[in-house]
């Protein structure tokens, strides 16, 4: 087997032999992330109503749908309509530390069955049961670390709480967001990521997603198809008043 | 690809895909519609030249301190938790994996659409090792069911017509399938939705690794890579050494210009950024995360004249507009890799022999160059290809012999008129209407797909000298 020395070795004799095709350098990273990301939070807030009416546009375009409400109090209403809509029965939501808030009396006050992800590490088969809980889920309601307007994405930290398949393994995803989640451009994004990696990030787990959209295909004779393996419907609900105060 | 498929000559195979009505009609409408939905992606996209050079850049600087950015990912995924191979070859990656597979215990392997993965030929090796390997591609799954090899990076399907993808399902199934993009879609998000579950073991490629993060970026539409890495216990990611970027500020770059020349997305569905095993706390990722670094003949390119398509991001841009692959699409290249940059690129994996052919598979208008991202100029690299091929006299003898005469003809003046009046007189019998369509004997071989202007019946060189009177 290759070892890692001769590996890196045999590239810095092939680099040896060359000095590039033309001087280069990488894209330039922020030399204070936190400050600067804090200065684009800070100019956001003039901006947000511009900011999520971009948002909501290109949200639509790849298959979104936006609802708007006031408070929290209110996104169990929609949750509840979307439910009866679709005869779904069973919910599985983030946890309220992760969300912002304990939705679950409200959400079974809809009729619906609610299972809220645990905040701390399960043991032995609990990993097991809460996975085969989140399959057999047909609504999976998480929060939104960044709304990225640009591209209408929706970007989610994982983490204790926080698990991956509520937005991937029930037919219909409904992600919960105010304006602090709002940035403009990927660029921005750039730097809250460089950010995040410099004085940590919302949550510590291993994965970040970027959802933009429903899951998609075109691989049958370029017959476009939503819901291959990711959810069917993404619902991004809106909330006025700031989640957390 | 399997030898049976190589033992029939290029030429052979481009023929058959000409004739086969079916996939000319796909190729046309799916390049076509590609090409549009680049077009305009970018159009809505003003900063996307810029980019784009930045883009370049980035990768030309990532290669010039390629050791350090690689030593700097491997010392993150370890920090991470994570363990780094080290693979030369793909008999080699082949190997390590199937050992991580035994040695977890595995059974069945999801993967996500790789590749790098179908370049080391992973899944026969796999099955070898007594390992189900599950494509969960919905395009890369239709072909495993029909022992087909992906004909495009991005669609790897697009051959295949709806009603042949219900007879393989049904075959599946062993029940009737409706031949309806839709049901066939739900059928397979039930069956892989089983597997997802089921599996012990998933394998990706990564279209990014960010070094000062140690994360593994993979890019996909469908979901799939998001399941492959958060529901099996273990993860293994594969890739070709010059994937690697040096921070999260150029991964937002390539992220910008990625998906619009892939299918003139904005973003693709899902962005996925993986950073080791799970963490404490999380409920789902796998325990173990192994990333595999692949050199398979890249590394030797860093000084090498394929250096520039180690900049390729695997979108499939120059696929679409490619007047040869539109033509003859993926099989007929006969390797993993299709298309213009898949010439460099089985170049550069196999060797220059192995395109002898495939050199010439261009007309080397520049359209490729055009619409790569990142602005690959492989038009140059085809000609020095073919140089190299004919250096090495891998050429036809009849071809180099017929070149190295003309060149000859070329160099001395006298010689040429010569030869002009010697050919005025032999075409004689062939030429029509100043063209010749047909020329005898293996001439053939030119005259097969294209025409020879006739040499006329008075040469520039003749009317030049008699009309130099009438000059001022």
């Amino acid at each position: 087997m290759t070892t890692k020395a001769e590996f890196l070795e045999r590239i810095r004799d092939q680099m040896r032999t060359t000095p590039g095709l033309f001087p280069a350098s990488a894209a330039r990273r922020p030399e204070h992330p936190a400050a600067e990301a804090e200065t684009i939070r800070r100019e956001l807030v003039e901006r947000w109503p511009e900011t999520l009416k971009t948002f909501r546009l290109e949200f639509e375009r790849v298959g979104g749908v936006f609802h708007r409400v006031a408070s929290l109090d209110a996104v169990p209403a929609v949750v509840g309509l979307l439910a009866h809509e679709r005869e779904a029965r069973e919910l599985v939501t983030w946890h309220s530390a992760a969300l912002g808030a304990d939705l679950s009396q409200a959400l079974e006050a809809c009729g619906l069955a609610v299972h809220q992800m645990p905040a701390g590490e399960v043991v032995g088969t609990e990993r097991e049961r809460l996975r085969a809980i989140a399959a057999r889920a047909d609504l999976g309601l998480t929060g939104v670390d960044l709304a990225i307007a640009e591209t209408g994405t929706l970007v989610l930290v994982s983490g204790a709480g926080r698990p991956r398949s509520t937005s991937l393994l029930p037919a219909c995803h409904i992600a919960v967001f105010d304006r602090t989640a709002l940035v403009e451009s990927l660029r921005q994004v750039g730097v809250i990521l460089e950010a995040w990696h410099e004085a940590g990030a919302p949550a510590t787990g291993a994965a970040i997603n970027f959802i933009t959209g429903p899951s998609r295909t075109a691989d049958i004779e370029l017959t476009l198809t939503r819901g291959v393996h990711g959810p069917k419907e993404v619902h991004a609900i809106f909330v006025e008043q700031d989640i957390r105060g | 690809m399997s030898d049976d498929v190589l033992a029939v000559p290029f030429r052979q195979r481009a023929g058959s895909a000409m004739k086969d009505a079916f996939l000319q009609e796909a190729l046309t409408i799916a390049t076509t519609k590609f090409i549009g939905l680049r077009r305009e992606a970018f159009e809505d996209f003003p900063e996307g030249e810029t980019l784009r050079n930045r883009a370049r850049a980035i990768k030309e600087a990532t290669l010039q301190r390629l050791d350090h950015h690689l030593e700097t990912l491997i010392g993150n995924v370890e920090r991470l938790g994570g363990h780094v191979h080290y693979a030369a070859t793909s008999e080699e990656a082949r190997s390590i994996i199937v050992d991580i597979a035994r040695r977890t215990g595995a059974r069945m392997a999801v993967k996500s659409k790789s590749m790098a993965t179908e370049e080391i030929h992973l899944n026969e090796a796999l099955e070898r090792a007594g390992i189900t390997p599950v494509e969960t591609d919905l395009g890369e799954y239709i072909i495993q069911l029909a022992h087909e090899r992906p004909s495009h990076i991005i669609a790897p399907a697009i051959h295949k017509t709806k009603a042949q993808v219900a007879a393989l399902f049904g075959r599946e199934l062993k029940r009737p399938v409706e031949a309806d993009p839709e049901v066939l879609t739900r059928i397979a998000r039930g069956e892989l939705r089983e597997k997802f579950l089921q599996a012990d073991l998933g394998i990706t490629g990564a279209n990014f690794a960010v070094a000062d993060t140690g994360t593994v970026v993979l890019v996909t539409n469908e979901g799939n890579g998001r399941m492959v890495t958060s529901l099996p216990r273990v993860h293994v990611a594969v890739m070709g050494v010059e994937k690697v970027v040096p921070s999260l500020t150029d991964l937002m770059v390539f992220l910008a210009i990625l998906a619009k020349s892939a299918t003139g997305q904005k973003l693709s569905v899902y962005t996925s950024l993986v950073g080791g095993p799970r963490r404490p706390g999380e409920l789902e990722g796998p325990e173990e995360f192994h990333l595999v670094l692949l050199d398979g003949g890249r590394i030797a390119q860093l000084g090498g004249p394929l250096r520039e398509a180690l900049s390729c991001l695997r979108c499939g841009a120059c696929l679409n507009v490619c007047p040869v692959y539109r033509q003859i699409g993926g099989h007929a290249y006969g390797h993993t890799y299709p298309g213009p940059i898949g010439i460099l690129l089985t170049a550069m994996l196999e060797g220059a022999p192995a395109v002898k052919d495939l050199a010439h598979a261009s007309t080397l208008c520049g359209a490729c160059a055009e619409a790569c991202p990142v602005r690959i100029d492989i038009p140059r690299m085809l000609i020095e290809l073919r140089r190299e091929v004919d250096d090495t006299k891998i050429a036809p003898w009849a071809e180099r012999v017929a070149f190295k005469l003309l060149a000859r003809l070329l160099r001395h003046p006298g010689l040429y008129r010569l030869a002009a009046r010697a050919g005025r007189v032999l075409q004689r019998p062939f030429a029509t209407e100043g063209t010749v369509s047909r020329l005898p004997f293996f001439f053939d071989e030119w005259t097969r797909t294209r025409d020879l202007p006739a040499v006329a019946a008075r040469t520039f060189q003749e009317r030049w000298a008699s009309e130099k009177d009438l000059r001022p």
